[in-house]
């Protein structure tokens, strides 16, 4: 049915004819062909008449100079044709009057459907295509709005131009072998001319063969304020090829696209910069001290890898933890800056080798302070044998021994390689008792209080002030980060990060948080923290240690209540450890473990 | 083919022959019936009995949930698919026409493809 079809209705036309019989001679008749239909007869036979009948007069209707229909009139014989012909003209004149009238309602409100068609379209497309924040979910979002369409177009593309070398590349298409006729597209001399175009165009007479199987093509450049981003190409198979509607259709949604493209590209430059900003700091906080060089970058990809193994489980504890890209993402930046706090505690603490060892190791001044002795014992073995004292030299020998001994001690318990046991703790008090004088004849302790306070430190080579600004790194990273406003997509980061020294038991630090007030992804921060210190192979005076005995250590930690056993063991079962060692430990470090030491036998 | 009638009732000229425009492209050609006020829409929909009523909410004589209610509370008017057709930030008319009756709800300016997707699927469901 045509569109002018509808523009004259049966029942009205027969009413219209109805109302004219009355007017005419009688015996006339009278019909209305319309749309190579009959749509209203009226008198006697109205329905039989046909031209070229006896008295039978035509007139044609006309619409635009086109022949719609026509009124033919049977009038009783004798009447004037003049007459006959003022009928007709009249009837006529009011049919086409209504014509042209519904013509006219016709076009206007075909003209504001396409309005309405174009505002949801726009509507529809804005929402879909601002949701993304990737260049190509954004072009598969463009593109889905031409391929779920009936109306064959069978190809689309959206190439996306790089900024610096101006090289196209595709990142998004449809069509059947989509990507050679992508291929194609961009070997052939015609997509010079269409990245050239500042506004597009339509070809519908490609040769054949010329572009793969394209017959008509239609390209929009996807520009913003006059920058060039990319282009959008369709192929359609269809006779008439592109019309300027199709190509005002697509315009609208390209136009959405584009700067949908825009922001997805400014957010990329903005997360590329950020996480820049990210590694230039887990550097710095890696840079100041040599005991955690490469720390902050091993870090997050152990932790990652431990994450990945999670969010993969199909079965066990770990079957419901999906990570997201956000929250994965979320995890590597969490992992990165998760001891940034130590950009506060000052290295003195950070670096101390020795219980002595502040700002200058104090352990030289109680070895020149030993020295004054051992000069002092001396002259006291020349005084004695010059005064004829017999055991003068018994009495030297037996004070340098005692001296040597001493000194040996202190010396053994400032390294802070061994347990401080309560004997060692009173032969310090009592070494400290000793004084040594100067030539001025004033006493001086031999140990000061604060020495011998730092060399009583049972374990290790920090005191308790000292173990707690270390540890205050912890509530530092929580501080700073908590400052950052992260995007949602980050906002877990602050608690991550730190969480990586407290412990599943709640005994850890800095808030004694317990198992279930910790992340999953805070919780394998801390595995691959500790494991990662534990294997470091690169500190001063020290040698990393071996696979098996860091796993032992780790395996007690887990049995302790340290950290969380169902992340130790997917660590163990699916050999992150192994992954990670292979790749980045120095082959004497590497040796057997015995999973079956750590893992119970699979249930069956 | 069963019923396929479908009734048009707003007080807007322009809606109406927008629609009236809109559904003349179902397949079937369906018989389209106008009313511009809530109570010759009544009027109408109990003498033609269409399939379809596209229901203006604010009308004259008689609003769209009267009529609404009207034609859910006459037992000899079944299967009629009743569509709202509500302004745009009066999302809240929705439940009003729900509780009254009515089974879909369309915004206006409507998506004229969207008009006739819903329609052509209400034709094809019993
Ligand atoms: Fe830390
Ligand atoms: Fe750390």
């Amino acid at each position: 049915m045509s569109k002018t079809a509808r523009y004259l209705k049966a029942p009205w036309a027969r009413q219209q004819l109805e109302l004219l019989l009355p007017l005419l001679p009688a015996g006339a008749a009278a019909t209305l062909w319309y749309d190579n239909k009959q749509l209203a007869a009226t008198g006697a036979d109205g329905a039989d008449l046909y031209e070229g009948a006896p008295a039978v007069h035509r007139f044609p209707l006309v619409l635009e100079s086109r022949e719609l229909g026509q009124v033919l009139l049977r009038l009783p014989p004798g009447t004037d044709p003049a007459t006959a012909s003022a009928w007709g003209d009249f009837l006529v004149h009011s049919l086409q009057g209504v014509l042209e009238a519904q013509h006219a309602r016709y076009s206007i409100a075909q003209e504001t459907l396409e309005s309405y068609r174009e505002m949801a379209l726009l509507q529809r497309a804005v929402g879909e295509l601002n949701q993304s924040l990737k260049p190509a979910s954004v072009a598969a979002s463009l593109l889905k709005e031409f391929a779920d369409r009936k109306d064959n177009i069978n190809f689309g593309a959206v190439f996306l131009r790089d900024t610096e070398d101006g090289h196209y590349s595709v990142i998004g298409s449809f069509g059947h072998q989509a990507e050679d006729v992508c291929a194609a597209l961009q070997a052939s001399h015609l997509f010079a001319v269409m990245t050239g175009h500042p506004h597009g165009d339509i070809i519908n007479d490609l040769a054949a063969g010329e572009i793969a199987a394209l017959r008509s093509l239609m390209w929009i450049p996807l520009s913003v304020h006059g920058e060039h981003l990319g282009l959008l190409v369709l192929a359609a198979d269809r006779l008439e090829g592109f019309a300027a509607a199709d190509m005002k259709r697509a315009q609208t949604l390209v136009s959405v696209a584009a700067s949908a493209l825009r922001n997805a590209q400014l957010y990329a430059a903005e997360k590329v910069m950020f996480q820049a900003f990210v590694r230039v700091i887990s550097t710095a906080i890696d840079a100041k001290s040599p005991y955690t060089a490469g720390h902050c970058r091993r870090v997050p990809e152990i932790a990652l890898m431990l994450a990945d193994k999670a969010h993969q489980a199909e079965h066990g504890p770990f079957a419901n933890f999906t990570l997201d890209e956000d929250e994965r993402n979320a995890l590597e930046i969490a992992a990165m800056l998760h001891d940034c706090g130590k950009v506060v505690t000052p290295e003195w603490v950070v670096d101390k080798s020795t219980k002595l060892d502040s700002i200058g190791n104090r352990l030289d001044l109680i070895a020149m302070r030993f020295e004054v002795l051992y000069r002092d014992a001396l002259i006291e073995r020349y005084r004695a044998t010059a005064a004829g004292q017999a055991d003068a030299e018994t009495a030297y020998q037996q004070c340098l021994r005692q001296l040597e001994a001493d000194y040996a001690l202190l010396k053994k318990c400032n390294s802070g390689g061994e347990f401080v046991s309560p004997e060692h703790v009173e032969r310090i008090q009592n070494i400290a008792k000793a004084h040594w004088c100067n030539t001025q004849g004033e006493t001086f302790p031999l140990l000061e209080a604060s020495e011998v306070y730092n060399l009583c430190v049972q374990r290790g080579t920090l005191n308790p002030e000292e173990r707690k600004i270390i540890e205050d790194h912890a509530i530092h990273t929580i501080r700073m980060l908590s400052q950052i406003p992260f995007p949602r997509a980050l906002r877990n980061v602050p608690e991550y990060a730190g969480g990586h020294h407290e412990r599943i038991d709640g005994r850890g630090y800095p808030y004694g948080l317990t198992r279930d007030q910790l992340s999953i992804p805070a919780r394998i921060i801390a595995i691959a923290d500790i494991f990662e210190a534990l294997t470091a192979p690169d500190r001063p005076y020290r040698k990393g240690g071996t696979l098996s005995w860091a796993i032992d250590i780790m395996h007690r930690m887990k049995q302790e209540g340290h950290i969380d056993g169902e992340l130790f063991d997917l660590f163990l079962a699916e050999g992150v450890y192994h992954t990670y060692t292979e790749k980045h430990l120095p082959a004497e470090q590497i040796d057997q473990v015995d999973l079956s030491r750590y893992l119970d036998p699979a249930p069956h | 083919m069963g019923n396929t009638k479908i009734a048009i009732v707003d007080d807007e000229v322009h809606i109406r022959a927008l629609l009236e425009q809109t559904l003349e492209d179902l397949e079937g050609e369906p018989e389209i019936l106008l009313a511009s006020n809530g109570a010759e829409g009544l009027a109408l929909i109990e003498r033609e009995r269409p399939r379809i009523v596209f229901l203006d909410v604010m009308m004259p004589l008689m609003n769209g949930y009267d009529v609404c209610t009207a034609v859910r509370q006459n037992p000899d008017l079944t299967g009629i698919t009743i569509v709202m057709l509500t302004a745009k930030g009066q999302e809240s008319d929705r439940v009003r026409g729900m509780e009254t009756g009515a089974h879909h709800f369309v915004t206006k300016p409507f998506d004229p493809d969207e008009i006739l997707a819903l329609a052509h699927r209400i034709l094809q469901t019993p």
